[in-house]
């Protein structure tokens, strides 16, 4: 046994080997004691963080003995999710790291692969979206700037991440909800929230729309207004009225979650399932969640699978009504 | 001097040529009708403009024999071996990275270019293209973690 | 100062063990791959990239900036002794560099290289820190559409004055261009020049690029060229300088510094321009023009400082409003981001203690360099004795791990060697490769902010004349532009031959 267990740990290390012999790297019984994990983002990125404090977590709870992470980044996990559909195909101990911005890019670049060709295994973390303007603003409350944005769409400009990915989705939603046009919203895209941050504070655009975390210290240092948050209720330490308190039926969870390789065994499934149910409670991933400032989200089975399901379509619809699908 | 400008002739062309394939691909980009008052299409069409038109002064500048490059060493003399060694090399490399790993696949690509820059002792070059690759696949892939193409014999190291 | 009690704490960061240790590491490699023929900051730096997973992020940058400035340092030994620059920015220290070699006086040549180095390096270095902090607070205040003009202003600059000539040097920009519009549009997000593969569609990546050109194509060229067996020159002789040496150097140095500065933290970048000019105008300063061509120690020294105080340059830039000028600059922001740093105007705020502690580390930095540099110039030019089957042979072996490193892709590979293959042309034809990178960088950056300032302007093109900051800045761009094509006509009886 030792012996194999070596073999394991030096072939699994080894990616091309384990795809040669995909049989050898997982045991007999459904019991998992090596989780190779499948990040479809380079190295570095949130869904490789995710998958890196897994690791972390489920190797000091002794709930596994090793893991591998395997990085195959580009195009919002577009260029990956077919190699972990096809080539990962049936291993029991694989777990694809992946979250919303997934879907929303398979479905702008049109992607012959579905996220729903995986199987979902738990939601995990999740981070909700802020939408903030310059403190010298005139617009004190979300209702003035949909106002502003309903009586001239060009006079209100929206900075936020890539065209297409969540920030520019929740710009859609609002516009909508407040029964504008989705696609008059003048996006103006920059590579992340952190690079809008310069626009902001220099006050070129009219709001922002990003993650809490990349806005929180801006705001705590009153440069930024915080205007809602996209939470579906009050979150507590964030003094911060979420949308719907603002008036528009809108709520929006930049999500991050694992999946499972299509054709696994059902017992393979449960395991899974079982295994980060486990992590989930275990002290070593609420430390981790603290240190990264990650929301829990948990969401697990089968009530994970419909909340996907649910996700794609709405996801699908709304970048149909911003004119990218 | 005929001789000469013939290869900047068919340089000029070959900028002529990228340029008409990137017009013929930015012809093929969707443009959604959206909000952004400039489309991913304007930029495409200005750099594949830029190429052709700095295609054609090329082609005018070879033709009218005033584009004379690096004149002490464009002599007929064109070492066509060594770039064929180089070229194998560098094949097998991309080939064999995937299925065979990173170790032998350097192997090969030192080995071929050595060869490439004069060296006549083939197996003296394997050896060293071994070490080589095995001290960096280490660094690389045990110090630091990073994977650089793990193959069989990675593996059983 | 405000500025000096920050600096004063880097300082603090700069000088704890570990980190002198880290900065000591970065010098040694970056002189040893300076020293190496097609071995530059860019390509180390991006092999390197790695370490970010494992190495704080302080450390990591003070290891980068000591093999940034250290490669600067090896690569007059190379063009000195061996007449093969290691990068562009050193092609005119082979000049007069090489001669000098040639008559003998290796030693004066790689001494006042090196001293000029130190002296260009510190001055820049003082200007960075100095110049940095108030273009925070100025870039803050730029919009999109003032970003857009500040990018007309870079690409005529670097257009302008592109070496030999404007031709090539406009067609090796406009292919760089190109190559930057590879993948996703950031503003619509449609897919663009991908043909088909989604391998492209987050974009070529910089690294492949500039190893391709440089790493891969330098080899290609050398390997089809007739053998001529391009010798090393022995380093014999008394090492220094005589007082003659020490008296036609020092101005050159000053000069060269205070050229390379600002051209280095110009958008448009690069080393190429400031050595170039501070060449032509040590030749007409010069009390013996005539040794122009054999061997003038001021054509060493002045172009030599000249690319030291620009490598200081171009961290203004990167650190102030991370934008990159160069690739090695574009590659280190992608080691910001890989730690989650957002680059950008607000970096200095975010990141008191990694940025004053890397700036404070250029200083220890150079003084190691000079240390390593003047009495061990004999054993750096001892590198340049390994077999060229050897050297060419580790340096494909090397661009292939920095390319696959990043990906695992073979379609990076496939494409690092098409780039090779370009790069090969381009050399072979005399085609100038850094507008090819400027233009795969800046192009896109220059495109996003004209497209954001049209939809922030709901349509308006005037808002680039309109707004106070980008009027100027395309009124220096037009003045670039028009004053070198009239001083051109005035003395057009050159380029006729």
């Amino acid at each position: 046994m030792l012996n194999r267990r070596h073999f394991l740990q030096t072939t699994a290390g080894a990616g091309a080997t384990a795809a040669l012999l995909p049989g050898f790297t997982r045991d007999a019984h459904a019991a998992i004691d090596q989780v190779q994990f499948f990040v479809p983002a380079n190295p570095g990125g949130g869904w490789d963080q995710t998958a890196r404090s897994m690791e972390q977590a489920l190797k000091s709870a002794n709930l596994i003995k090793g893991a591998q992470v395997t990085n195959v980044g580009g195009a919002g996990g577009a260029v990956g999710l077919p190699q972990f559909v096809n080539q990962w195909k049936g291993r029991g101990n694989a777990l694809m790291v992946a979250g919303m911005v997934m879907v929303g890019a398979l479905i702008t670049n049109k992607s012959p692969v579905k996220v729903t060709q995986t199987v979902p295994i738990a939601r995990l973390t999740g981070e909700y979206e802020v939408i903030v303007v310059p403190a010298e603003s005139p617009h004190k409350t979300l209702k003035d700037l949909m106002a502003a944005f309903k009586a001239d769409p060009t006079k209100v400009s929206w900075a936020g991440g890539s065209a297409g990915g969540t920030d520019h989705i929740l710009a859609g939603m609002l516009a909508k909800a407040s029964g504008g046009d989705a696609k008059k919203v003048s996006y103006v895209a920059y590579s992340g929230g952190g690079p809008a941050l310069a626009a902001l504070l220099g006050n070129q655009v009219t709001c922002g729309v990003s993650g809490w975390g990349e806005f929180s210290e801006q705001v705590k240092a009153g440069k930024l207004r915080a205007l809602a948050i996209s939470a579906d209720k009050h979150q507590a330490g964030i003094d911060v009225p979420t949308i719907k308190e603002s008036g528009f039926d809108v709520d929006l969870v930049n999500w991050r979650g694992v999946f499972a390789p299509p054709g696994i065994k059902d017992a393979d499934k449960k395991a899974l399932i079982d295994l980060v149910g486990k992590m989930r409670d275990s002290a070593p991933w609420k430390e981790q969640l603290k240190a990264r400032e990650w929301t829990d989200v948990f969401l697990a089975g089968d009530a994970y699978g419909k909340y996907i399901e649910a996700e794609n379509k709405r996801i699908e619809g709304i970048l149909k009504d911003l004119g990218l699908a | 001097m005929d001789r000469l400008r013939k290869p900047e002739t068919l340089l000029a062309l070959g900028v002529i040529a990228l340029g008409l394939l990137a017009l013929y691909e930015t012809t093929q980009i969707p443009v959604s009708p959206m909000y952004a008052r400039v489309g991913p299409t304007a930029v495409a069409y200005v750099a594949s403009a830029l190429l052709i038109g700095l295609g054609g002064a090329l082609l005018v500048q070879s033709a009218s024999g005033r584009w004379v490059s690096a004149p002490q060493e464009s002599e007929a003399e064109f070492d066509l071996r060594a770039l064929g060694w180089l070229l194998l090399g560098l094949v097998l490399n991309v080939g064999l990275i995937g299925p065979l790993g990173f170790i032998p696949a350097s192997m090969l690509l030192f080995a071929c270019t050595a060869r490439a820059f004069g060296s006549r002792r083939p197996l003296r070059d394997l050896l060293i293209g071994l070490i080589l690759a095995a001290v960096a696949y280490f660094g690389f892939a045990g110090l630091l973690d990073i994977n650089i193409g793990a193959g069989l014999l990675e593996g059983l190291i | 100062m405000d500025t000096l009690s920050l600096l004063a704490g880097g300082f603090a960061v700069a000088l704890q063990p570990m980190n002198l240790l880290w900065a000591l590491v970065g010098v040694t490699l970056g002189t040893a791959i300076g020293v190496l023929p097609g071995l530059g900051p860019a390509l180390t730096i991006a092999l390197l990239l790695p370490i970010t997973f494992s190495v704080p992020a302080t450390a990591a940058f003070i290891l980068f900036a000591g093999i940034y400035y250290g490669a600067m340092y090896g690569g007059s030994t190379t063009s000195i002794l061996l007449n093969t620059p290691g990068e562009s920015a050193s092609i005119v220290t082979a000049l007069e560099g090489h001669k000098m070699a040639r008559k003998g006086r290796a030693a004066a040549a790689l001494a006042t290289a090196a001293i000029g180095s130190f002296v260009a390096g510190t001055i820049g270095t003082l200007g960075l820190t100095f110049v940095a902090p108030p273009l925070v607070d100025f870039a803050l205040r730029f919009g999109p559409a003032d970003y857009f003009s500040l990018m007309v202003v870079a690409f005529v600059a670097v257009s302008a004055v592109l070496g030999a000539s404007m031709l090539r040097g406009l067609t090796s920009l406009a292919f760089g261009i190109l190559l930057g519009l590879v993948g996703i549009d950031l503003q619509t997000g449609q897919a663009r020049f991908t043909l088909g593969l989604p391998e492209l569609l987050d974009g070529i990546n910089v690294i492949v690029v500039a190893v391709g050109l440089f790493a891969v194509g330098e080899t290609l060229y050398l390997a089809a060229r007739p053998k001529s067996g391009g010798s090393v020159i022995r380093l014999e002789g008394r090492a220094g300088m005589t007082k003659e040496d020490w008296q036609r150097s020092w101005k050159p140095w000053l000069r060269g510094s205070l050229l390379g500065f600002p051209f280095g933290a110009l958008p448009a970048g690069g080393a190429e321009v400031p050595t170039l000019v501070s060449y032509f105008l040590e030749k007409k300063l010069s009390k013996k023009p005539e040794e122009f061509g054999h061997g003038a120690i001021e054509g060493v020294a002045g172009p030599e400082a000249a690319n030291n105080a620009s490598a200081a340059g171009v961290l203004v830039p990167m650190l102030a409003l991370g934008l990159p000028t160069s690739a090695t600059a574009a590659i280190m922001l992608s080691a910001f981001q890989s730690y989650g740093i957002n680059p950008g105007p607000l970096l200095l705020q975010s990141q008191p203690e990694l940025v004053w502690g890397l700036i404070a580390s250029l200083y220890v930095g150079n003084v190691m360099l000079l240390i390593l540099n003047l009495p061990l110039a004999g054993v750096w030019a001892k590198i340049l004795t390994i077999p060229a089957p050897w050297l060419y042979g580790g340096i494909l072996v090397f661009a292939t791990i920095g390319t696959y490193g990043i990906s695992q892709s073979w379609i990076d590979l496939v494409l690092l060697y098409l780039i090779g293959g370009v790069g090969y042309l381009m050399r072979r034809f005399d085609f100038p490769t850094a507008p090819a990178v400027i233009g795969m960088i800046l192009g896109p950056f220059a495109e996003q902010e004209f497209r954001r300032a049209m939809t922030i302007s709901a349509g308006d093109i005037t808002t680039f004349v309109t707004r106070p900051l980008s009027l100027s800045l395309l009124i220096i761009a037009v003045l670039l532009l028009v004053v070198p094509l009239l001083l051109r006509l005035r003395s057009r009886t050159d380029h006729k031959a």
